[in-house]
Order: structure tokens, then sequence, then C-alpha cells
């Protein structure tokens, strides 16, 4: 084998072989991490439909048939958007189990009638992954109004984000 | 329903933006293309959602963006083709030892670099339904992509195409982009298989099948256009709808085993005769509609899917600046270490390591498919996104500090003196002629 084979042939060991053996370590060590659990896709709302709608942008929500929202989720933090209701979350997070958004009248409606002059919801839940479909319930609460009313629900997820990813 | 009225109106946006931007970006030596993936994104949340949010509900209402994607995916189709058509893996067995050493590693150092960092970012930026195999492996399959077209096309305008870098830059790229689609294939074809629940040795059997017959078979047949052409100097137009509607077919015929329509385009191209005439006239007669009309489309998608919104706070800044970190390190580096581990000099393995780190397109072709099959999350898009835009931005600046065009101009010339020399001893015409 001539200088130049041999110096191919090592730095091929050195620089492809070694990392695809160190790239099956990783592929085999990573089965052990936990990611947050998913909250992605289309959940649809169970509730009592008189309490949503005394809630701020909350007639939509009571009257759609297909009342619920979608969550679009990257890691623990997600965004949630309401279908037929003119809200939108800033943030949410979810911490094991428990799912917590704050949710805010988009920019258009903040003044409109009924949306409680731009006053924000908290949405606290905890998520039963095991259920099937997946399923959330919790509450729907305004911000800083003691008096306000607070509406228990339930959500079920729609598409199976089971799908995701192959699981 | 269709609105004609909106989905023309946002071809007119789209061109207009595109065009204008690319063009802006030519004046600051970018390739247009770079300009036209900002633009994208200018049109998308990042910039016109947020500064006149009733302005982009206007012309991009949700509802209408299935219109547009539709369009935008014939294109990215016809595109593949284009990119399949362009690739010669063959050039790399002329470029000896040091290529393809240099090809491979700038697959597997950002590949297990990506890998290494998943570790670190499946805990943060995915969720629980996807499993940390299909995670790891999109991130380093999106890592180790170079993009051929947008390479060539920097090569071309800095005269470099003949040049040693280039050739072995170019050569490199086509093996890159092969076996980048080819452990796509494998990631989408895991996935998808675990979702239909059919067997996956069915969809790789099938797969092995469709592939040795495009190569033992239709090849052959494909070779017709090539005589054809060169009888003709012309090819007619039920010979260019001809071609385009293999294409289709055997994209539908990927799509169909489980896999994704683009792989059938680029496997169509790959496939077909390569000579270099004959690969150029083809080029001309599709590029015009592709990459003036149909690519600004899925520029403007893509960026209407990116959100730089959700990168929000340091902590994920700090990710995205691990990605564009690691992205960088295991390409540029990888391929520099190798190519001068093979006794390219220094300077001009540095220049390689620049050129090998352009992602451009084909990045986002990838993360398009990869935010489909949601194998990574919209922010993790968000942010691969910024690094195809970072790595590919960075490419001319930074090559022209280690490789100056003269530098380059005398080292061409002195090539083509050589090939005219070899020409002249041998009673060989100039190239081209």
């Amino acid at each position: 084998m001539t200088h130049s084979n041999k110096n191919f042939v090592l730095a091929y060991l050195v620089l492809v072989a070694l990392p695809v053996l160190g790239l099956v370590g990783v592929l085999r060590s990573g089965r052990n991490l936990v990611a947050p659990e998913s909250v992605g896709g289309s959940w649809k709302i169970q509730a009592d439909s008189t309490k949503l709608a005394a809630l701020p942008c909350g007639v939509p929500l009571a009257t759609g048939s297909d009342a619920g929202f979608t969550i679009s989720q990257s890691g623990k933090n997600f965004t949630m958007n309401f279908t037929n209701s003119p809200m939108s979350v800033s943030s949410g997070e979810i911490q094991e189990l428990s799912v917590k958004a704050t949710i805010l009248p988009s920019a258009g409606w903040a003044k409109t009638p009924g949306c409680g002059n731009g006053r924000a919801l908290s949405l606290i839940a905890t998520l039963d992954p095991k259920a099937s479909p997946p399923s959330l319930a919790g509450t729907l609460s305004v911000n800083d109004c003691p008096t306000c009313v607070s509406v228990d629900f339930r959500a079920v997820q729609m598409d199976q984000a089971k799908a995701k990813g192959g699981r | 329903m269709l609105n004609m009225f909106t989905l023309v109106l946002q071809i007119a946006v789209v061109l207009a933006v595109c065009r204008l931007v690319g063009t802006l970006f030519l004046k600051i030596h970018q390739p247009r293309v770079v300009g036209e993936m900002f633009a994208g994104i200018m049109l998308g949340p990042s910039l016109l959602g947020l500064i006149a949010p009733q302005l982009s509900s206007f012309v991009f209402p949700p509802s209408s963006l299935g219109f547009l994607n539709a369009l935008s995916q014939i294109g990215v189709i016809v595109f593949m083709f284009l990119v399949g058509l362009g690739i010669n893996p063959k050039e790399l067995k002329s470029q000896g030892h040091a290529a393809v050493l240099t090809s491979h590693v700038s697959i597997t150092a950002p590949f297990v670099l990506a890998s290494f960092l998943a570790i670190y970012l499946y805990p943060r930026l995915s969720d629980s339904s996807v499993p940390f195999s299909s995670f790891a492996l999109f991130m380093g399959a999106s890592m180790s992509i170079t993009a051929f077209p947008v390479l060539a096309r920097i090569l071309t305008e800095r005269d470099m195409l003949q040049s040693r870098l280039g050739t072995v830059a170019i050569a490199c790229a086509a093996v890159d982009d092969v076996t980048g689609w080819c452990i796509l294939a494998y990631i989408v074809l895991l996935i998808r298989s675990a979702h239909t629940g059919n067997p996956i040795w069915l969809t790789v059997g099938g797969l092995i099948a469709f592939a040795l017959i495009m190569i033992y078979g239709m090849q052959r047949l494909l070779r017709h256009f090539e005589t054809v052409y060169h009888k003709r100097a012309a090819l007619t137009d039920n010979a260019m709808a001809l071609m385009l509607l293999l294409a289709l077919v055997s994209a539908l015929c990927t799509e169909w085993l489980g896999i994704h329509l683009l792989f059938g385009s680029f496997l169509m191209g790959a496939i077909m005769p390569k000579e270099q005439k004959f690969v150029r006239y083809v080029l001309d007669r599709f590029e015009p509609i592709v990459v003036t009309l149909l690519l600004p489309l899925f520029f403007a998608f893509t960026g209407l899917r990116t959100n730089i919104g959700l990168v929000r706070g340091r902590e994920m800044w700090m990710y995205c600046g691990l990605i564009i970190l690691v992205a960088t390190t295991g390409k540029l580096g990888g391929s520099m270490l190798a190519s001068w581990w093979t006794g390219m000099p220094a300077r001009e393995a540095a220049g390689l390591g620049t050129l090998m780190n352009t992602r451009g397109l084909m990045e986002l072709v990838i993360l398009n498919i990869g935010l489909d099959i949601k194998v990574i999350s919209p922010a993790l898009f968000s942010m691969m996104v910024l690094m195809a835009l970072t790595t590919t931005f960075m490419t001319s600046p930074v090559l022209e500090v280690i490789c100056p065009q003269k530098m380059l101009r005398s080292e061409t010339e002195a090539a083509t003196r050589e090939q005219l020399t070899v020409g002249q001893q041998l009673g060989l015409n100039p190239v081209g002629d």
C-alpha cells in the first residue's frame, strides 16, 4: 500500500468511520431522553355554553358547533388559536401534565364590545395523554377579576397528534 | 373555495417583492436566490404579519394558503427534477481520493455533530410524539445537505467553475445531495410507515424495486431524448411534455410507495442523460418558469410558515445560535479538515469548506418536509430557516476573504492554459466548440 493510500485509509477511519460509530452511540443513548408531553393539534371544547358566552369574546365559542382551539407546540412552549373566536395566546406552557396559557383578544378585537376591553383569560388544565383520544380538563377564568365566572371545560383531541413523528 | 382574486393577488405580490429583494441582493454580491429567500420571510408573520397584520391577513388569509402551497409544490417537484438532472456523481470519480473523502466527511461531520446537538435540543424543542431517533436523524440529514444549485450559481458568478476548488466543490455537493436525500427518504419512510402501520420491509422492497427499474430500465429509454436532441439540436414540445410527465409519474410512484413526491422527481432527473449540452438545453427550457414564477411562491409559502417571533427570549436565541454554530462547524470544518488532510493547501481547503456550507434552497425544501411530517416543531423550523439563510448568506463574503477572486482567476487561467496545451498536443478542439 502506498503512503497516500495509507493516509487515505487512516483519514477515512478517523473522519468517517469513528463519527459513524459515535452516531450509533448517540442514537442509543438518546432513547432514554424524555420530551414534554405532546399537546399539539386540534382540540374540541366541551363546556357549559352559557358560561362560555359570559367570558370575554366567548360568544362565538359558545355558539359555534365546532368550538375549539389549535395548539402549535415547540417543546414545553406552545401557541394556541381559537377557532370561531378572535382570541390568541401570547404564551402557553406545559410542565409534565399541567397546561397553562394566557389568552388575549387579538389586536383588532381588543376594543370590540363583549371582548372584556382586552382583558386576558387564563387556561389551566391537566392533560390525560393516555385517554383515547387524549383529553384536557381544567378551567378558563378571567384574569384579575375575582367576581367573574370561571368555566370548567374538557377538550378532546380531534386529529390524532399521535400520528406526529411516528409514534 | 378557490378565490382567484386572492390567488392572483398573492402571486403578484410575491413576484414583485421577490424580484425587488433579489435585485437588491445582487447589488451586495449575493445570488438572487438568497434575496428571494429573504423576501419570502419578509412576507410572512416575521415581518409583514408583525407590522401590518391586517394587510397580511388580507393578502394571505390562512384559508387561501392551500392553493399557494399547491402551486409552490408543483414548482418544487419540477425544480427537484432539474436538480437531479444537473447532478452527475460520476464527476466525483475523476476527482480522486481527496474528493471522495471530503464528500463523505462533509456528510458525516455535520450529521454526527447535529445528532449530538439533538440530545440537547430534543427535551427542549420537541415533544413526546416524536421519537428521538427520528428527531436526531432528521437534524443530521438537514444539516449535512449542500445546496447544489446555489453552489453552482455562486461558482459561475465568481468564475470558479473551472478551478480545482470549483470542480471539487461541485462533485462533493452532488454526492452530498444524493446521500442526503437517501437518508431523508429513510427517515420519512420510518415515520410514515409507523403512522400507516404498513410493514417497513414492504415499502423498502417496493422502493428498491422502483429504483432498480428506473436505473436499469427507464434510464435506457431516456437516452432516446439525448439521441433525438443530437439529431435535431432541439426537442419538440411533445418531448418536453413527455419528460415532465415522466417526472410527475415518478413523483407519484414514490409518494404512493410511502416516501415523498420530491424523491421521485429527483430520481427521474438523476437518471437522465448527463451530456452537458443536452442538460443545458433542458435546463434552459424549464428553468425560466420554475425559477421566475414557481420558486418564489415556494419561498413565500416557507416564509409564511416561518415565525421568527417563536424564537423569543435569550434561551431560544441561544438554541438558534447553537444550531448555526454546529451546522457551520460540521460542514465547513469537516470539509476543510478532510481536504486539508488529503493535501489541499489550507486556504483552498477553507474555501472548499465555505462553499460546502451553502445550504440555501435545498435546506428549505428539506425543512418543509420535516414540518409537514411534524418531526420538527414550528420554533425549530424557524431556527433552522435562519440557519439556512445565515450559512447561505455568509458564503460569498467569507469566500471573498479566504479566496479572493483575483487569486482564483489566475488559477483558472492557468488551468485553461493547461487544458488548451493538452488539447493541442492531442489534436483536440477547445472545449465548447
